[in-house]
């Protein structure tokens, strides 16, 4: 029984409120288009050049790889702290989402500081004779930092549609006479793959269109010659921009083409889902558990408390006062809070329709939302920062509309993360039984009303773990805030990133330390307890 | 109940701090540059796209605003960022002044037909190799390129005496090269104006063939120098101070300075420009004034380790006296262009991957 109402292609309200949502997520796309035109940007000379062939196949080779080890690392996260005996696995699930929230350009510095030569981790292995000889460095380094950072985005959903799976399919099988791993691989695997295959496209364009990682790490990849040819080569920057795009493009309509999230049920979830003893293997997965945690979260946290407390015990020990103040933190911390919740909502109230007419009508509209939505992801953040630039310049009204406001700002942010809620909305509009849409039809209720009184409440846990993945995304954007934001606006990410610039590392850490703390919180009540209830 | 009077007592905190503001002062690092009571407001404002960052030059446009009345606004960000988003905003930025960390971008700017003329009276404040012949930009402030060095591996006897010679032997895999940074594209812009560009060519090249390896930006190196996960590196000279100054004796580096005026031992400006569109140009040139009037350059080189450029401020003691190179020596304009070519060159030479 699928979703789909019958070749329906949607209401025509629906439709053209999602064409209106298309036109504005296009807005980097047409920018670069626009662009590529008007700054003779050569797009297609490029591409047979080793200036283009080099860097694309390492972005291509990095991001492949990144996305099988983020795939396979967090689906067994998951899978080990949502439906095994595994010790401890209250705290791992508040844990583990921690690294979406370290902003790369610190994360990746942290982590070169405590575990490159001479780093803090060297020294005390050092201390006991130990003498470490990995440096992380080029290809390795890149694809180690970015899969300890990136994995939550198949964490996240895989553990919460674990969660969600009707215990009967697994309870049948078993009475059938399946074994857990038969379970697993015959039952479980196949409900999952599309929300990991979701998760792990996110972790392929992110890796595409991370600068900060990959700039630390010494490794060249279309978004660092992008960077680094902006000013002077621009005609350049914005050809390889477009061809960046268009792989996006390519890799979004594919998956698409092969996967479609599909339901094959009705059944909520009644009860908790079901347990699997992890019997002689429970040891060596809670090590794999720790050592995750003490890598991803542990080593870069270790760097970053190491430049606050110096900078602490600086001042009182008369060395050079921090350049920070209370109030300025307060401020920021205010603001990354705000905008981001704000960011968070608006985001996803923008995804609703495109949703609900994806999962609900057979639209080529919401087809091509959808693939523009995410693919946007691969785009570098400073491209949407111009970008939303230029398209308020190219009217009057528009400029005197939104310049200047936190508007322009929560819109940039809307096409920048939409991607990232778009997969759980999805979801989320999935889940709402038809069959009470049906009775409710039945009983009269109009369309709206069904909206309001059957599918929201049902919708807003997944709701709510959208939007906190977008604000958890927010809280550590950089370029867009510092374009796009009102002048005089700051947020703890724009602080940090001026403090570590001019090697103020102590007023980074402390701040980064705040940063992360205040996520830890929305993660707490936004994504985990959401998503449990998913 | 308690709560309610903990609030009263906050709102009444908050009312009772927030007057008495008429008799303002500024307190920290900007009372050091203005230490009198604030001026009121007159009416005037300038908006400020600043690629130095915040830490190290809020003190200065909060004294100017204590000192003039005149209201600042501020967008901080990378040099380079900000170039392009002036770039995309045209005639309708509202951007009176722009401060930039290095040439690369005025250069851009002025390549665009961005930027506006600033005064005679404004200009002649710095010597004329600090400032634009055709008064588009003027210096505030100069940072020198150094060799960071790790004290355990090196004295700076056992040291070259040229940027020339780490294509030795001597030196091979020791040298890290921030080969896409706008400080160290400048400066090979200006080895190629000077020595001409097959010989800057042929020097990134050797150098790649000697193993040089390459870092993003100086504060990586000067960072990883410091730990000793590499020799030596080619960075601006300030970085160290600011390490030593957060990191304290467990950071192993210091600067070493090229003999003989070495351009390696290049002194870099950065500089201060008016936008053509400006509709504040009375208070951007009161600013680009205050930025290098005496207190300021005292702050410069005493809070920063910069170099001041004009009111006749001597470098802080701690500072090693400058060369006689100077990047006014060469025309911005050319720089502008130069920095492409100079882009192409270092990329070609395959400094990037290694």
């Amino acid at each position: 029984m699928s979703q789909v109402e019958n070749n329906q292609k949607g209401p025509t309200g629906l439709r053209i409120t999602v064409l209106g949502l298309t036109f504005l997520f296009s807005f980097p796309a047409l920018y670069l288009i626009w662009r590529n035109f008007t700054e003779s940007g050569d797009p297609f000379g490029l591409l047979g050049t080793q200036r283009i062939l080099g860097p694309l196949w390492r972005s291509i080779s990095l991001a492949l790889a990144v996305s099988v080890t983020t795939a396979v690392l967090g689906t067994t996260l998951a899978w080990l702290t949502n439906r095994t005996d595994l010790s401890g696995r209250k705290i791992w699930r508040f844990i583990l989402p921690v690294p979406l929230v370290f902003p790369t350009f610190i994360g990746a510095a942290a982590f070169i500081r405590t575990m490159n030569p001479g780093g803090l981790i060297n020294r005390m292995l050092s201390g006991v004779g130990i003498e470490p000889a990995i440096e992380m460095r080029g290809f390795f380094g890149a694809w180690l930092v970015l899969t300890l950072f990136c994995y939550p985005y198949v964490y996240l959903p895989v553990a919460g549609r674990l969660r969600q799976l009707p215990r009967s399919l697994e309870e049948n099988a078993r009475v059938l006479g399946q074994r857990p791993h038969q379970i697993l691989s015959r039952v479980v695997l196949p409900q999952i793959s599309s929300v990991i295959t979701a998760g792990t496209l996110l972790v392929f364009l992110y890796t595409i269109s991370d600068f900060g990682a990959v700039q630390l790490m010494r490794y060249d990849t279309l978004a660092r010659s992008i960077y680094t040819s902006q000013l002077g080569n621009q005609s350049v920057a914005l050809a390889l921009s477009l061809i960046l795009l268009v792989l996006a493009g390519i890799i979004v309509t594919t998956e698409r083409f092969f996967s479609r999230i599909n339901f094959t049920t009705n059944e909520t979830l009644v009860g908790e889902p079901t347990q699997y003893s992890l019997g002689k293997w429970r040891l060596p997965a809670l090590g794999f558990v720790i050592f995750t945690v003490l890598l991803s979260i542990g080593a870069p946290l270790l760097a970053l408390g190491n430049w606050a407390t110096d900078g602490l015990i600086r001042t009182t020990r008369g060395g050079s006062p921090l350049t920070i103040d209370a109030d300025q933190v307060w401020e920021s911390t205010w603001n990354t809070f705000s905008i981001s919740v704000i960011a968070g909502l608006v985001t996803v109230a923008a995804i609703l329709p495109i949703a609900y007419l994806t999962a609900r009508y057979k639209s080529r509209v919401g087809n091509i939302a959808h693939s523009v939505v995410i693919a946007t992801f691969a785009l570098p953040g400073i491209l949407i920062a111009l970008a939303m630039r230029f398209w308020t310049l190219q009217s009057d009204w528009a400029y005197d509309l939104v310049n200047n406001t936190k508007v322009l700002l929560v819109f940039s942010y809307a096409v920048r993360f939409g991607s990232l809620a778009i997969g759980v909305v999805l979801l989320a509009v999935s889940f709402v039984p038809k069959r009470l849409h049906d009775a409710g039809k039945i009983l009269g209720a109009k369309r709206v009303s069904r909206l309001l009184r059957i599918d929201l409440p049902i919708m807003a846990p997944g709701l709510g773990a959208a939007a906190g993945l977008v604000i958890l995304s927010t809280m550590k954007e950089l370029p867009i805030t510092l374009l796009i934001s009102p002048l005089g606006f700051s947020t703890l990410s724009t602080r940090i990133f001026s403090s570590f610039e001019e090697a103020f590392v102590a007023e980074a850490g402390i701040m980064a330390l705040i940063l992360i703390g205040l996520s830890a919180v929305l993660t707490w009540f936004l994504v985990i307890r959401k998503a449990e209830h998913i | 109940m308690k709560l309610r009077i903990l609030l009263l007592t906050l709102i009444s905190a908050l009312i009772l701090s927030s007057c008495g503001s008429d008799t303002r002062s500024l307190e920290g690092l900007a009372a050091d540059i203005y230490s009198d009571e604030c001026s009121s407001k007159n009416g005037r404002s300038v908006t400020i796209y600043s690629g130095r960052k915040e830490n190290l030059i809020l003190p200065v446009i909060e004294a100017f605003t204590c000192e003039t009345g005149t209201e600042v606004q501020v967008r901080w960000g990378a040099s380079t960022d900000l170039a392009l988003l002036l770039n995309e905003e045209g005639e309708k930025t509202q951007a009176d002044v722009f401060l930039s960390r290095s040439p690369g971008p005025v250069g851009y700017l002025e390549l665009k037909g961005l930027l506006g003329t600033i005064s005679s009276e404004t200009l002649e404040l710095v010597d004329q190799q600090n400032r634009a012949a055709d008064g588009t930009w003027v210096g505030f402030s100069g940072r020198r390129r150094v060799l960071v060095y790790n004290v355990d591996e090196y004295s700076p006897a056992d040291l070259p005496d040229s940027v020339f010679d780490l294509t030795s032997e001597e030196f091979k895999n020791k040298v890290a090269l921030p080969g896409t940074n706008g400080s160290f594209i400048d400066w090979f812009t200006i080895l190629m104006d000077q020595y001409g560009e097959d010989a800057a060519n042929e020097w990134i090249e050797n150098m790649v063939a000697n193993g040089a390896r390459y870092y993003p930006n100086n504060r990586s190196i000067v960072e990883a120098v410091g730990r000793g996960e590499i020799s030596m590196g080619l960075v601006n000279h300030y970085y160290n101070y600011q390490e030593k100054a957060a990191n304290g004796s467990e950071h192993r580096a210091e600067n070493f300075d090229f003999r003989n005026n070495d351009i390696g031992s290049l002194l870099i400006i950065t500089a201060a420009t008016i936008l053509e569109s400006s509709t504040n140009v009375e208070a951007a040139e009161d600013f680009l004034q205050y930025l290098l009037s005496s207190s300021v350059q005292e702050y410069f080189t005493n809070q920063t380790y910069e170099y001041p450029i004009a009111a006749g401020v001597s470098p802080n003691s701690a500072l090693p006296e400058l060369g006689t190179f100077g990047v006014g020596s060469v025309s911005f304009d050319e720089l502008g262009g130069g920095f492409e070519e100079a882009s192409r060159i270092i990329e070609a030479s395959g400094i990037l991957n290694e």
